[in-house]
């Protein structure tokens, strides 16, 4: 019985430093960074220099970050259903499949979408994976003017 | 008095009148449907506006603004799932009156609270907004610096999470601000040498990936939940001794609900909540409230959607976002080359007027779609969430593209989105991110300006009293409660002690 609980408080401990300290490692790089930015002559810096702002704002995620580590309360979230991973990973692999064609991606993507969350009904699929994105592709492009990038299919239209 | 003749005649176009009538479907039909609601169905809709003249664009956010925050009643009485989070008080009284058969009559009530709160908020507006403004006209940048700082301490207390995370993620939207060419000295930062990022992050994309591809991931996790669904016959209009029950709580919670709307950063669901509260502490029959109050429906509504109107008070006056939703109108009228601020309404009073014309007559239409269509719009909730979430990444996907036809544009709005997915999952609410971002720029430009005013003697903002106002005001937001807790629990200690 002291296992589970044992495992549950290290998850807890971990889920309340892992934030706060992902946090004091983007605040360090961002603050190096910063170091880089070009200065300007005192003649023309306006106030403050480009780099003031900014490191301003770095000090205050990081103290506020140190609070979390100190004061954080510890709660551990319930771990994440197989299907938000699944769906994670349909999001990963939109941005490849735009190489192909943005409205193929889309298609291909939204139906996958639909399948991984239990969408097993061919007309729905359809729906979400050819009907609404050719609307939404004729929506933009005859009604706002919007030109999308070439690919595949989309060429097929632009000629 | 010019400039509110015109701006009611600049409403008096049959295509804009129809488009605000069809907006207000959609805004109520994006409130029924739970997981969707104002703030992702704005910002959902922002890039279909950038084709319409300003007017038209604003109205129509306004639009959704207001009949989503009136449309999260419906599921919330009937399916006992807040549409919007606005109406999770709602869900308290109004799914037990459901239940007991009383669907049509919680429903009436809730559509009757919430355009008598939305009128009189649009009035309060009509005319607290250019007094405000008109006050706000002489404003220095230390004034501006300090209000927009008092604007960002407000972030503390969104959403009833940990006020420390909530800064802390208004911070991180602040520094990524910061991202492109300073326009003070021209220096390029944080670009990586991506030209894309010169101008910076655009706030549209992060809104539609921190709200609406977030929520997508979030719904993804909770796909097992099934909700009990209550069908209604007919909506019914509150009787007279519904009426004589109600009308005094209507008002007491329009007052709250306008005023907390004025508070930077507060919205409609702080709103609900105190007006919700103070009708089951005035009522006579408080012992009634959770088991199906008529009054609790009134208080939590009345005040929800008369927040709406005080949100756009400071939006619009100040440019400092009174709630979510306003900070999504604010980033489009920033994208159509409008500034708000006391300059609007005296260099651009007829189109500020239009808006609140606009919002007058969407209360009065919400109030007519939701009569008629009530029972249709409650369909919607049967939308499985597997069709309607890939339209939602569908449209996420295509309006983060459109705004200026950039991919880089889709890649930060699915970014936003993963890491603001994790955000909620260890307890940051993305809204103090959004409002960051938007208020990030202002911030810094005034602090520079603030800088050459002063001559670089920073101490010398101390010595003026409004910016003093603002910045005490600024320490109250952000150490009252700590200060507060610290002194009952002194208190406390003592009383034992004694």
């Amino acid at each position: 019985m002291t296992e589970p609980s044992a495992e549950s408080a290290g998850r807890a401990r971990l889920n309340r430093l892992l934030p706060p300290l992902a946090i004091l490692a983007i605040a360090g790089i961002a603050y190096h960074l910063t170091t880089t930015f070009d200065r300007v002559p005192p003649i023309l810096k306006r106030g403050i220099q480009p780099s003031d702002f900014p490191q301003l704002v770095i000090g205050l995620i990081a103290a506020l970050s140190i609070w979390l580590l100190i004061r954080g309360r510890e709660s551990a979230p319930r771990p994440l259903p197989s299907v938000v991973w699944v769906t994670m990973a349909v999001l990963l692999v939109f941005p490849i499949l735009t190489a192909v064609d943005l409205f193929l991606a889309l298609g291909v993507s939204a139906g996958a979408l639909a399948a991984c969350w239990g969408e097993r009904r061919i007309p729905a699929l359809l729906l979400v994976s050819v009907l609404i994105p050719v609307v939404v592709f004729l929506l933009f492009d005859l009604g706002f003017e919007i030109r999308f990038p070439r690919g595949l299919l989309t060429n097929l239209w632009y000629g | 008095m010019d400039a509110l003749l015109a701006g009611l005649l600049a409403l008096a176009d049959v295509e804009l009148l129809l488009l605000i009538c069809a907006a207000t479907a959609g805004g109520v039909l994006i409130g029924a449907l739970p997981g969707l609601n104002a703030t992702t169905g704005a910002a959902l809709l922002l890039p279909f506006t950038i084709t319409m003249d300003p007017v038209a664009a604003i109205a129509v956010l306004i639009t959704i603004y207001c009949s989503a925050t009136f449309a999260g009643a419906i599921t919330a009485i009937l399916i006992n799932t807040p549409g919007t989070s606005a109406s999770a008080t709602t869900c308290i009284d109004g799914f037990p009156l459901a239940q007991r058969g009383q669907a049509g009559r919680a429903l009436g009530m809730a559509a009757v609270s919430s355009t008598m709160g939305g009128i009189f908020s649009v009035l309060c507006l009509m005319a607290a907004a250019p007094l405000l403004a008109r006050a706000a006209y002489n404003f220095a940048p230390p004034e501006y610096f300090a209000l927009t700082l008092f604007g960002l301490s407000m972030l503390a207390t969104i959403g009833g999470g940990s006020p420390v995370k909530n800064i802390l993620a208004g911070a991180f939207g602040v520094l990524l601000a910061t991202v492109g060419i300073d326009l003070l000295t021209t220096v390029e930062r944080f670009t990586f040498g991506y030209a894309e990022l010169s101008d910076g992050i655009g706030f549209v994309p992060v809104m539609i990936g921190v709200f609406g591809i977030s929520e997508l991931l979030t719904q993804a996790s909770n796909l097992h939940v099934t909700r009990e669904r209550i069908t209604m016959k007919a909506i019914q209009l509150p009787s007279r001794a519904d009426y004589a029950k109600t009308w005094r709580t209507i008002l007491r919670s329009s007052g709250i609900g306008t005023f907390i709307g004025v508070l930077p950063a507060e919205g409609a669901t702080v709103a609900s909540m105190i007006g919700y509260n103070e009708a089951k502490r005035w009522s006579r029959t408080p012992e009634e409230f959770g088991k199906g109050a008529i009054e609790g429906i009134a208080g939590s509504e009345a005040a929800n959607n008369s927040a709406t109107g005080g949100a756009m008070v400071p939006t619009l006056a100040l440019g400092i976002p009174g709630s979510p939703t306003a900070a999504v109108i604010l980033a489009g009228l920033m994208v159509h080359g409008l500034r708000p601020g006391p300059t609007m309404f005296t260099e651009q009073a007829e189109f500020a007027f239009a808006i609140f014309w606009a919002m007058l007559l969407v209360n009065l239409l919400f109030f007519a779609v939701g009569l008629a269509g009530a029972k249709l719009f409650a369909r919607v909730t049967l939308i499985p969430v597997t069709i309607l979430w890939p339209v939602v990444f569908i449209c996420s996907i295509v309006g983060a593209y459109a705004l200026d036809q950039s991919m880089f544009d889709v890649w930060i709005a699915l970014a936003s989105g993963v890491v603001g997915f994790f955000m909620r999952r260890h307890g940051f609410s993305v809204v103090p991110l959004a409002i960051g971002l938007i208020l990030g720029g202002m911030l810094e430009t005034r602090l520079g300006q603030s800088m050459v005013m002063l001559d670089e003697r920073w101490w010398l903002m101390f010595a003026r009293p409004l910016t003093l106002f603002f910045l005490v005001l600024t320490a109250l937001a952000l150490f009252g409660s700590f200060v507060w807790g610290w002194a009952r629990r002194r208190r406390t200690a003592g009383s034992t002690g004694e």
